[in-house]
């Protein structure tokens, strides 16, 4: 529990965090800037740090990420 | 800038297009599928959810979402494939129905830790080293020292690994909310810390 690294993930609270409400907007664009191999925390730097703190925006953004890779080339017909 | 594939999703959802109905029921499928796999990626907390329930569920999600995607469409601006930007509404949906899912399906005979207690792994062990006897003794002294409900939020998120969301159902308010208050709470807990002299460093390293 004490350990230096779950003490710091227990504690994370980082200054330049976005919150949850700044990502919703732009989380497409920023799973686009991650698939195309750029650094979105260069463009959204914090929602990079929000993302690494908040559990639900974390998954959302996990989930976002593998459906746009897996299901990301459905064409309309 | 919209790409081809983009551009061709929004003129064939625009009414009145002659294959609006056909790009319709396309897009509705594609968003079944996502939030299929999304429930089946956040299992963990649907407990023993059949077949047809998750199926249910992943229906529900993908109409909600089309309802959104149909009303905002025009709204796309193009930093992302169309697509991408599409599935961000059923991954919320489905985020929305997990959280109502286990927030209704949790009794209190359920044999889960409280939400509200702290975990014995806070309390000092014999075996512990000085230093992380004192940090351990700080730390849970600054939780009861927290404001209420800064308290219960970090007891049940951060330490009983309680969903935010289903916490935020539980508390009538929303995951922002929650979260502010477990990011205030996380705040006062390092300054106690750092105060006592067991400062904790940033992690610079992307998680």
């Amino acid at each position: 529990m004490t350990d230096r690294r779950h003490l710091d993930d227990l504690l994370r609270a980082a200054e330049g965090d976005a919150g949850c409400n700044a990502g919703e907007d732009i989380l497409d664009a920023y799973v686009e800037l991650e698939l195309a191999g750029e650094d979105p925390a260069s463009t959204y730097p914090g929602t990079a740090i929000h993302l690494r703190s908040c559990p639900g925006c974390k998954a959302d953004h996990e989930g976002l990420l593998e459906a746009a890779r897996r299901f990301g080339d459905e064409k309309p017909g | 800038m919209h790409d081809a594939e983009s551009k061709e999703w929004i003129g064939r959802l625009r009414p009145g297009h002659p294959r609006h109905q056909d790009a319709v029921a396309r897009l509705h499928a594609v968003l079944v599928r996502v939030a299929v796999h999304e429930l089946s990626r956040r299992r963990g907390q649907l407990g023993a959810i059949a077949g047809p329930e998750l199926d249910d569920l992943a229906q529900q999600a993908a109409d909600d979402a089309l309802v959104s995607i149909l009303r905002r469409h025009e709204d796309f601006r193009g930093l992302s494939r169309f697509t991408t930007w599409a599935y961000k509404f059923v991954i919320f949906e489905v985020s929305g129905k997990v959280a109502r899912h286990a927030w209704r399906r949790r009794t209190p005979s359920d044999d889960e830790p409280a939400w509200d207690e702290v975990p014995d792994r806070l309390t000092p062990r014999p075996g512990d080293r000085l230093e992380q006897r004192e940090q351990l003794e700080i730390l849970s002294t600054a939780i009861g020292e927290l404001t209420d409900r800064q308290h219960e939020v970090f007891v049940a998120v951060a330490l009983n690994d309680i969903p935010i969301d289903v916490l935020a159902l539980q508390l009538g308010s929303n995951r922002n909310a929650i979260y502010k208050n477990l990011f205030d709470a996380r705040r006062t807990l390092r300054g106690r810390l750092a105060a006592a002299g067991h400062p904790v460093a940033e992690e610079e390293a992307a998680a």
